[in-house]
């Protein structure tokens, strides 16, 4: 039996009062978070609230953020969350509102997925099998870490852009969306990449900040789903966005010189052809970078970025060689897509 | 003497050139001898791979292979270059993989055989350089300031690549050097988040709240100036910070460091030697504050 010390963030609905009050528990080791939770309800304060149910990290109820960070507080023990004997800091999830102490609303956040509608949505026009629709086994390899989520709502919690951003889709609903993406048996992979790439708060507004990654409790990897949806959606021809222009600019600046051009990179993510033909959006966008442009030659920085020589000729060379290798090897790729999928149309008769 | 294969980065050399200077500055003072990857390329900073996650791939297996011809340890001045540069280490680790890739360092007369191991300067400081070292080393103990620690996604993201449990001095590598540099540690929510510079020209709104947030946290609470070991990090909180200001309609007068500047002025470097006179946000009120 030890003293553990936890600092509990409270929240009284009725009263409108935020607090933090500290108790301290006997715990054993083994002991989770989540027990010593229950034995503060049980022993010391009954009004402390918080959700759980399963206690066996499956049913996502009771993720909560403790010292800062999201996670299931079944599935953390005392011995691993209390360093040197400091007290447990134990919080709501972040990015959504509070009901009462560690109970946040959690529409906000299962909204999300409908708005994606990650739901499958199967070919009308096959009928349905005898017994079940399958997938492949190689097939749900690839994507299978992607349907484990569990909707517990840790990494929407810690997430650096709906921190900010009311509007953004999140990481679970779209790590569920890129698994529809990926099944075979869903007929809209198209609509559905469309719509992530256009759609406000969708695939392109993520820092990659790994935030997510870090906070999920069944390594859902949310922000790697993220990136391949990126990836799909290029390939798809979904192409133009500011998102998709700053990835081919930062590539044509590192092809030619083996360097980010930080020069050309603000023009090329406004797009060279939106400014051409007057849009207006994109030149006051453009005006817009005029103040920092200012500021950094004022601070004699835009006279660096200009005299930057790059990588040396032999490397040019190589890089440029490397970019053309792979840009072949991906054609051949994609030749043999085509085949195998003009022989799969056959093998299933349609789609 | 100790001898590293040095990959400055794209920033470093091009809007941060005073990080470059001062990385040089205090690799003289410490005695490490730097070799600087001049024929390798830009990590793609996770953008080539938004498209091209191949490509970005091959170009880092490169750049570790230099680093492994040269039988030299990989050194990265960038949060972004070493989580990137680490990334592609894990997944270069396949054999497949890297006999695929390798396919394309061939005519240049390389191969990558998974060896290398890419840290940040920061962690070199203190895993190889040492306390003790440094300690010895500092003439100027930063006793007067409050600083508060910006990490950059990718030296704390993902805990995985980094490997922090083998190598625990990585958790609070920054605030360990602060310390051992005799300046106060600023803790601050905002410290391990992003800084909003990936999105700047996607959404700048989004971007701006990010950094005005953090900045606005981090000089409420008392810090003097931010340091970080990121340069795209020092873009969206120094270059753009009059921006951020307005967007969260805040005043903020932060200055901030790149780690090499800091430890620099604690061994006693002059702040043009460590490019402090070539900050958006005015460094003088922090230099006069350790009487420099």
């Amino acid at each position: 039996m030890a003293q553990q010390e936890f600092i509990i963030e409270r929240y009284n609905p009725d009263s409108d009062e935020s607090y933090e009050e500290s108790f301290n528990v006997e715990t054993q080791p083994g002991q989770t978070v989540l027990d010593s939770l229950n034995a503060i309800k049980w022993e010391q304060d009954g009004t402390l609230s918080f959700r759980m149910s399963c206690r066996h990290a499956i049913c996502g109820s009771c993720a909560m953020k403790v010292n800062g960070q999201s996670m299931l507080s079944c599935q953390t023990q005392v011995d691993a969350a209390a360093e040197r004997g400091d007290p447990i800091r134990v919080g709501p999830q972040g990015n959504q509102n509070i009901i009462k102490d560690l109970v946040v609303d959690v529409n906000k956040f299962l909204n999300q997925f409908e708005r994606a509608e990650t739901w499958l949505e199967p070919y009308e026009d096959q009928d349905p099998p005898e017994r079940e629709y399958r997938q492949k086994v190689e097939e749900f390899d690839h994507w299978s870490h992607a349907s484990t989520c569990i909707h517990c709502g840790a990494c929407y919690s810690d997430c650096t852009v709906a921190a900010v951003d009311e509007n953004f889709l999140g990481p679970a609903a779209l790590a569920k969306a890129y698994r529809f993406v990926m099944d075979s048996r869903d007929a809209k992979r198209e609509e559905r990449l469309k719509f992530l790439s256009e759609e406000q708060g969708g695939i392109w507004d993520c820092t990659r900040c790994y935030m997510c990654v870090q906070a999920c409790p069944k390594d859902v990897l949310p922000m790697d789903a993220i990136m391949e949806l990126r990836t799909l959606a290029i390939e798809a021809g979904h192409v133009n966005n500011h998102g998709v222009r700053h990835h081919k600019g930062f590539m044509s600046g590192v092809r030619k010189r083996g360097r980010l051009d930080e020069m050309m990179l603000p023009v090329q993510s406004v797009g060279i052809g939106r400014l051409l033909t007057g849009n207006l959006a994109a030149h006051k966008e453009m005006m817009d970078y005029t103040p920092g442009a200012i500021r950094l030659l004022k601070s004699r920085k835009l006279l660096t970025i200009a005299q930057r020589h790059g990588a040396n000729t032999e490397g040019r060379e190589h890089i440029e060689r490397i970019f053309e290798e792979v840009e072949a090897e991906k054609h051949h790729h994609d030749v043999d897509a085509e085949a195998f999928g003009a022989e799969f149309e056959t093998a299933i008769g349609g789609h | 003497m100790s001898k590293y294969a040095f990959w400055p980065g794209c920033v470093a050399q091009g809007a941060a050139p005073e990080l470059y200077t001062s990385t040089l500055a205090v690799a003289e003072h410490l005695g490490m001898d730097l070799v600087e990857l001049e024929a390798a390329a830009c990590t793609g900073a996770g953008i080539i791979s938004d498209g091209e996650p191949y490509l970005q791939d091959v170009l880092n297996a490169r750049t570790m292979a230099m680093a492994e011809q040269m039988d030299l340890p990989l050194m990265d001045i960038c949060s972004t270059c070493v989580g990137v540069h680490r990334l592609a280490a894990e997944k270069l680790r396949e054999v497949d993989y890297r006999i695929r890739i390798n396919h394309h360092l061939a005519p240049e007369g390389i191969e990558y055989r998974g060896s290398v191991d890419p840290r940040h300067l920061l962690w070199i400081l203190l895993e190889d350089v040492g306390i003790d070292k440094i300690n010895s080393m500092v003439t100027r103990p930063l006793e007067e300031l409050n600083l508060g620690p910006f990490y950059g996604c990718y030296l704390v993201r993902p805990e995985r690549t980094l490997e922090f449990d083998a190598n625990p001095t990585r958790r609070d590598s920054l605030e360990q050097l602060i310390e051992i540099l005799g300046a106060t540690t600023v803790t601050y929510d905002g410290m391990t988040k992003c800084c909003g510079f990936p999105i700047l020209t996607m959404n700048k709104q989004n971007s701006l709240t990010m950094a005005g947030t953090h900045l606005d946290e981090a000089q409420s609470k008392g810090a003097d100036a931010l340091v970080t070991p990121c340069p795209l990090c020092h873009l969206n909180l120094d270059a753009q910070q009059p921006d951020a200001a307005k967007v969260i309609d805040r005043n903020l007068n932060l200055p901030i460091l790149h780690v090499p500047q800091l430890l620099g002025l604690a061994m006693g470097i002059s702040p043009e030697k460590l490019g402090l006179t070539r900050h958006v946000v005015d460094t003088n009120r922090l230099l006069n504050k350790i009487g420099v």
